[in-house]
Order: C-alpha cells, then sequence, then structure tokens
C-alpha cells in the first residue's frame, strides 16, 4: 500500500467509527428517566445497617426499604438533591456517600482541581525557552 | 519459656539496632570507613528477628494458649495454613513479620556496602533509627509474647509482658478471624503488602542519607531503583490480591469499596508510581533532583500513614481487625518522620546541584512531568477523601461518609489523562519532540483505538465512560505494539531471539511498557465491571428458576456439613443459559459459621464475557434469598494485573545481553 492509501483508509477508519460512536452513543435515554435515577441515587446512598456498601450493593431488607422509599420520592417528583437530603435528615450526614458541596466538603472538590491548575502552573512557568 | 525466648530475641534486634546506628554512622564520618565494623549489629538485627519470628509461630503450632496473642488468634481445630498465617493475622504478630521483612533489608543494603561507601553507611545508619523504632514498638505496646496470668471465664482476662510470671492458659484459643481463615489468600496478601510497605524504607533511607551528606547526583537514585521497583510491584500485587479476595471471599459483590484501608496500601503506591517515572528523568537528563526526593519523603510517609490507619482502629472497617494503643505512637512516629524529613531538606537542599531546566513540554520529560501531576492530584483526593471524615469526627462533628461517588468522579478524568499520557509519553522523544514524529507513531495506534471504540458501541456498550477507556485503552496497547515493532526492525537474529533481545536490551523500558498493557487492560475491565454490571435480588423454592441478565439460576437444595473448624451451611444452584435449558455450571454460595461468627462466600462462576456472582442474602432451606450481579470481563481485570507486575518484575531481573548497552534507540 502507498503512503497515499494508507493515509485515505486511516482517515476512512477514523471517520467512520467516530460515526459509529456517536451515532450508537448519542441517543440516550433521556436523563430524567426515573429509573435510571433512582439507581444513581442508590450508588450515592449507604445502607444503613451494613457498613461500608452502598444501597445498590447491598441485598438486605433494610436497603430494600430504602430502594422503595427512592422510587416514591423521585414519582413525587422531588429533584436529586432534596432527596439525599431528605435521607441525610432522618439517617444523619453519613448517609449521602459524597462530600456536600458546600463548607468543608467544598474543600474536598475542589482540592484536586486547585492542586492540579497550580502544579500545571508550576510545571509551565518553569519550562525552558524552545530553541 | 517460648514467650521469653521470643521477648528476649526482640530485645536483642532492638539492641543491635541502637548497635548500628552508632557504628554505621562512625564509620561513614571516620577518615578510613570499614564496612566490616557493621556486620555484628546487622547479622544480630536479622538473628533476633527470625529467632522472634520462629517463636512466635512455634507458640501457634504447639497450641500454646498461655500467650494471649495465640489464645486470641487460633486454636487447636485452626488449619495448619490459617495457623500459620496466624503470625500475621494481627497486630502484634503482623509487627513481628514487618520487623522481620525490615531486618532482611537491612541485612541486603549492609551486603551492598562495600569499602568507603559512605552514603551507605550513612543509609544504614537511618536504617538503624527505623528499626529500633519497630523493634521498641514490638517489645512494649505491641507485644505478642505476653503471657496470660488470669482466666475469665475460660478466656484469657488479663496478661503481663513479664515472661518469668506464673502464666495460666485456657483449655483453646478463639481461632482466627472468620474473615481471615475463609481463604487461603487472606494467608498472602498481608505479607506481600508488608514487602511492599517495607522495601520502601531502602530508598527513604538512601535519600535521607543523600540529604544528611549533601550529596549532589544520582547516585542515591541508581543505588535504590530495584528497591522501589520491588516496593511497587509487591504493593500493586498485594493489592490485586486484596481485590480478589475481596470479590471471591468477601460477597458484597466488588473487589475495590474506597474503604479506608484499602486507601492505605494505594496511597504509597500512587506516590511510588510518580517516583518511578520522575526517577526515570532525573537519571536521564538530570532534572527534578527534589522533586525524586520530595516523593521519595512522601512515599515512605504514606507507608507509615497507611500502618497507622490499617492497625490503630481509628477507622472502623472491614480491614481493622485491631483496636490498641498503638495508634499514637504510629501517629507519633508519623509525625516525627514527615517534620525530621522535611526540615533536613529545608536545610540541605541547596546544596543539590541546579538542575536543567526543561526543554520543552513537548518532549518525554514532559509528559513524565504531566503523569507525575496527575498522580500526586490523584493520590491527594484519596488522601483528603481518606482523613476527611478522620478529622471531622475528631473536631467532634456529625460523620460523614466520603465514598465511591467522590473517588470515582475524580478518577475518571485522572484516568483518561493517564491513559493518553501512557499512550504518547513513551514514545516522545527526549528533550523536544518534534510533532511530526510522535504523530508517526500514534496515527496508527488513534486508528485502532477508535475502531476497538466502535466495535464496543456495536456489540451494545451504551456507557459513554466505558467506550471512552475502550478507545484510550486499546489506543495505549497499540502505541505499544506499533513501537515494538519499529524497533524490532532494527534488530537482526532470528524471530525469537530478536524478541528476547530487544525485550532485554532497555529491560527498564520495556519492563515499564509491559506492565502499562497490564494497566490499560486493568483499567478497560474497570470500567467495564463498574459501568456495565448487572444486579439482581431473587427469591426461590426448591426446584424454582429465576433470569438474571441473560442467566437462569434453578435453587436445586441447600447443604450442610461439619468441619473441623466450622459448619457450611450452602446452596446447591444449577446456572443455565437464558432459556433455562443447558446447565453451564453448579455454583454453590455457602455461609461458614466459626467459633468467632459467621461469613458468607460468593459463588462465581467466570466465562469469557462475564461474571455470574451468586451470595446467599440469608440461610437457605426450602427457600433461599439470592444477591445475583453480573459483571463483565472480570478476568481481564486478573491478567492485567498480573501483566503490570511482571513487567515490573521484568524491568528489574531481566539479563542485560552480553554486549555493552548501547544508548535506547528510542532516544531519537
Amino acid at each position: 500500500m502507498s503512503d497515499r492509501t494508507r493515509r485515505i483508509v486511516g482517515w476512512g477508519l477514523a471517520i467512520g467509527a467516530i460515526a459509529v460512536m456517536v451515532v450508537g452513543l448519542l441517543p440516550k435515554p433521556a436523563a430524567a428517566d426515573p429509573e435510571q435515577r433512582a439507581q444513581s441515587l442508590e450508588q450515592r446512598l449507604a445502607c444503613p445497617l451494613c457498613h461500608g456498601q452502598s444501597l445498590a450493593e447491598s441485598g438486605s431488607d433494610a436497603a430494600a426499604d430504602l430502594k422503595v422509599i427512592i422510587r416514591e420520592k423521585i414519582d413525587a417528583g422531588l429533584t436529586d438533591d432534596q432527596i439525599l437530603d431528605y435521607f441525610a435528615v432522618r439517617y444523619g450526614d453519613h448517609i449521602v456517600l459524597e462530600p456536600p458541596l458546600l463548607g468543608w466538603g467544598l474543600a474536598l472538590w475542589a482540592a484536586p482541581l486547585v492542586a492540579f491548575g497550580v502544579g500545571g502552573w508550576i510545571v509551565w512557568t518553569r519550562r525552558g525557552v524552545v530553541s | 519459656m517460648i514467650a521469653a525466648i521470643g521477648l528476649l530475641a526482640i530485645l536483642l534486634s532492638a539492641a543491635a539496632s541502637v548497635l548500628l546506628i552508632g557504628r554505621a554512622w562512625r564509620q561513614a564520618t571516620a577518615p578510613q570507613p570499614d564496612p566490616g565494623r557493621i556486620r555484628g549489629p546487622v547479622q544480630l538485627l536479622l538473628g533476633g528477628a527470625v529467632i522472634a519470628f520462629l517463636a512466635l509461630e512455634t507458640a501457634i503450632l504447639s497450641d500454646n494458649f498461655s500467650l494471649g496473642y495465640v489464645s486470641s488468634n487460633s486454636s487447636t481445630t485452626t488449619p495448619l495454613i490459617f495457623k500459620l498465617a496466624g503470625a500475621w493475622a494481627a497486630l502484634e504478630g503482623s509487627i513481628v513479620l514487618w520487623g522481620l521483612v525490615l531486618a532482611v533489608v537491612v541485612y541486603l543494603v549492609a551486603r551492598s556496602v562495600r569499602g568507603a561507601d559512605r552514603l551507605g553507611l550513612t543509609a544504614l545508619s537511618v536504617l538503624g533509627v527505623i528499626s529500633l523504632f519497630w523493634f521498641a514498638l514490638m517489645a512494649t505496646a505491641a507485644n505478642p509474647f505476653e503471657v496470660c496470668t488470669k482466666l475469665v471465664g475460660g478466656v484469657c482476662g488479663d496478661t503481663s509482658w513479664l515472661p518469668f510470671v506464673h502464666t495460666v492458659a485456657p483449655v483453646d484459643g478463639v481461632g482466627a478471624n472468620p474473615l481471615l481463615q475463609n481463604s487461603i489468600l487472606m494467608a498472602i496478601h498481608p505479607p506481600m503488602l508488608y514487602v511492599g510497605y517495607v522495601t520502601f524504607t531502602a530508598p527513604f533511607a538512601f535519600a535521607i542519607a543523600a540529604l544528611i551528606r549533601g550529596e549532589q547526583g544520582s547516585v542515591w537514585l541508581e543505588r535504590t531503583r530495584r528497591w522501589s521497583v520491588v516496593a511497587w510491584a509487591f504493593l500493586g500485587f498485594g493489592m490485586l490480591l486484596g481485590a480478589w479476595w475481596s470479590y471471591e471471599v468477601l460477597g458484597w459483590g466488588g473487589y475495590w469499596g474506597w474503604d479506608p484501608v484499602e486507601n492505605a496500601a494505594l496511597l504509597p503506591f500512587l506516590a511510588a508510581t510518580a517516583f518511578i517515572h520522575s526517577a526515570v528523568v532525573q537519571r536521564k537528563r538530570g532534572m527534578l533532583q527534589s522533586w525524586n526526593l520530595i516523593l521519595v519523603i512522601t512515599t515512605f510517609s504514606l507507608t507509615i500513614l497507611g500502618t497507622f490507619l490499617t492497625r490503630s482502629g481509628t477507622i472502623i472497617s472491614v480491614h481493622s481487625f485491631t483496636q490498641s494503643e498503638v495508634g499514637p505512637i504510629l501517629l507519633g512516629f508519623l509525625l516525627v518522620t514527615v517534620l525530621a524529613s522535611l526540615a533536613l531538606f529545608a536545610m540541605r537542599s541547596h546544596l543539590l546541584g541546579s538542575a536543567p531546566r526543561l526543554d520543552s513540554i513537548a518532549s518525554r520529560e514532559g509528559v513524565f512531568l504531566l503523569n507525575n501531576l496527575i498522580l500526586t492530584v490523584f493520590a491527594l483526593a484519596v488522601l483528603m477523601g481518606t482523613i476527611y471524615p478522620i478529622v471531622l469526627e475528631a473536631l467532634g462533628r456529625a460523620r460523614v461518609s466520603v465514598s465511591a461517588p467522590y473517588y470515582n468522579r475524580i478518577l475518571l478524568p485522572t484516568a483518561f489523562l493517564l491513559l493518553m499520557a501512557m499512550g504518547v509519553g513513551p514514545v516522545t522523544p527526549y528533550r523536544l519532540a518534534r510533532a511530526g514524529v510522535v504523530w508517526r507513531r500514534i496515527a496508527t495506534p488513534i486508528v485502532v483505538g477508535l475502531v476497538a471504540g466502535a466495535v464496543a458501541v456495536t456489540v451494545g456498550v451504551r456507557s459513554i465512560p466505558v467506550v471512552v477507556v475502550v478507545v484510550l485503552g486499546i489506543f495505549v496497547i497499540a502505541t505499544i505494539v506499533g513501537e515494538f515493532r519499529r524497533q524490532l526492525s532494527k534488530v537482526e537474529g532470528r524471530r525469537l531471539d530478536r524478541v528476547l533481545r530487544l525485550l532485554r536490551r532497555d529491560s527498564g523500558y520495556w519492563g515499564g511498557q509491559i506492565t502499562h498493557t497490564g494497566i490499560a487492560l486493568i483499567a478497560i475491565a474497570i470500567a467495564a465491571s463498574s459501568g456495565m454490571a448487572a444486579r439482581g435480588q431473587v427469591q426461590l423454592v426448591t426446584g424454582e428458576s429465576a433470569v438474571v441478565d441473560g442467566y437462569c439460576l434453578v435453587y436445586e437444595t441447600s447443604t450442610t456439613r461439619t468441619e473441623p473448624n466450622r459448619q457450611v451451611i450452602g446452596a446447591v444452584l444449577s446456572l443455565r443459559d437464558e432459556s433455562c435449558g443447558n446447565e453451564i455450571a453448579i455454583l454453590q454460595p455457602v455461609f461458614n459459621s466459626y467459633v468467632r461468627g459467621a461469613v458468607g462466600t460468593p459463588a462465581v462462576h467466570t466465562g469469557l464475557f462475564d461474571d455470574v456472582f451468586v451470595a446467599l442474602g440469608g440461610v437457605p432451606g426450602d427457600q433461599v434469598a439470592l444477591n445475583v450481579m453480573v459483571f463483565p470481563l472480570m478476568w481481564l481485570l486478573w491478567t492485567g494485573g498480573l501483566i503490570a507486575v511482571a513487567g515490573g518484575m521484568w524491568a528489574i531481573y531481566a539479563r542485560k545481553p552480553q554486549r555493552r548497552r548501547v544508548e535506547a534507540t528510542v532516544d531519537v
């Protein structure tokens, strides 16, 4: 194969592959699909009795009860954050498996971004001049 | 008797450590250093550690329940292998094993010290300080040879550290921790991690020695390259075994839970990974001298933090089998290590020579820096997530959780960036890379990666992160294969001979590429198993069947059997295809009841495309409750892990070809 045909085949394959992925992945089911929302919330909440497991992972009865409550709250029109708050108020903050986006919890979320920015800036400013 | 021998052996090692500190230091500063003067203390140190370990094993194997440690970690019915492993099943014993590994490290370092090796002698002095700490801890707060002096209700009620007092012994011990005696993996997982943790003491000692002596250059790095890679490989292998154990034994349906104790092993692993990469930059280009010292100090400190988290009971988790007053001591040691190392660094770093500057970001060293930035930022996030709940609790605030949703969200961009760097970096020339050169090497791999992504979508993958990881992972592997073929064309000889010659010629580079291949496979497996797992809960009466995610399960019967150390209650299930026709396998998830409690063991059927994982949700009888999970591509995770570890081993143990090595041809 000549370089030219190789290049054409390569670009053709790349564009074709990207097209397949875009077509296959774009028509995602609407994010508002209640069952999908329920499953994602199950992963963000802890099973109240079994240490270290999320609701999604737990097969216990207690977890099953909470999974039902999640679906009831979704049907009642609550947002994800409202549902997380609902459980945090009743079971304590630790039932939510991620830090909140305020106060010290916000620092936990922001720290990696800030560190990446600062580190990147240091590397960038210390580079030499390309000769 | 055995308690007295054990305690005296520990004291012997502690005394030898003191001797080693003084003699190594005196020789390091003497006009005519004589390394022969340190042989004595090093041999005593190793001898004491070996005797202490053997004494502990002897006590356990001979059912000597007058030792508090033996009666609470073993019993007459404990199987032999778990008796042996009992020596490291709890805090006190594990520190004895720790001390033994450390003594071996000291011995091996001492053997490498010849002539007027002042750096090595200073490093031995530092090693003496560290081993003094551990053996002193063994002799005091974490003494495994405490004897039982009073029985309360048949179990040991009071202990004494003095081995010569009148002792009493319970009739039998309570046996090993059920979680531990349920799988052979748990006997080997901890020692692998200890070797990883402890081995990193050697690079740390050499780094501190270089700082104390104000030595410039990369001598300490060259001398500890093997130690760092061995430490890295054992930490990685230890984590892999831990993940496997968690998956095969714990039965919660996962292999990684972002548990603080898992993070405790991950943190030094991440720092060590960053260090191994930045060390290459210093060896090849003389850059990053200060940064490498910081990374070594960080890695060593994180191993102590890991020990503290694992063994102090500060956090309650599946791994924290022990609680004791050792916590404050370890925390103190951690603080002293960090503060003393940083103070030394601050006082001495001006002695390090000024390093050449980075010529351009577009260079091999530029990508190495990106790699270091990503790894350290990720380690920082894991560290903060791990200690955040502990700090809040210590401040008296409400209990909070930081778990998978936090870490996974940070892991995703981290993995994307790392995979990209992993694909581009190894084919990027040092100093200044022309875009055309790099492009020629990655163009075809990019197409291969994209096609792999399209194939994944075609076979039904609908998760965007999974597809992105497939594209990047296959891109990485294709780049490695392409580079290998390009280099191979320059090697003469017959087929297999050529391959081996190339892999050996630059074993560090190619060992790294083997590891990268493994990591890319792991990334794909993790993405698939976390993004595409299916879970179901079913209740079945005898003879009934249920279909979960394309598999049919038929409940056939329940079984019970009694073994010396446990009672096993299980369910017999027939795993069949979707139409409940052809049988694929018989699955038997069980509950094991031990004296100290019950623990379930799931049944796993591993297939080419996915694993069927079944755990009992309740005691089986006429009816059984099952948690069924289907995880795609799990075998890829374990295979990738083994390949990654093998790459590390290749990097340090592959024999170089006879001819003197020419500069790696990849360095354009």
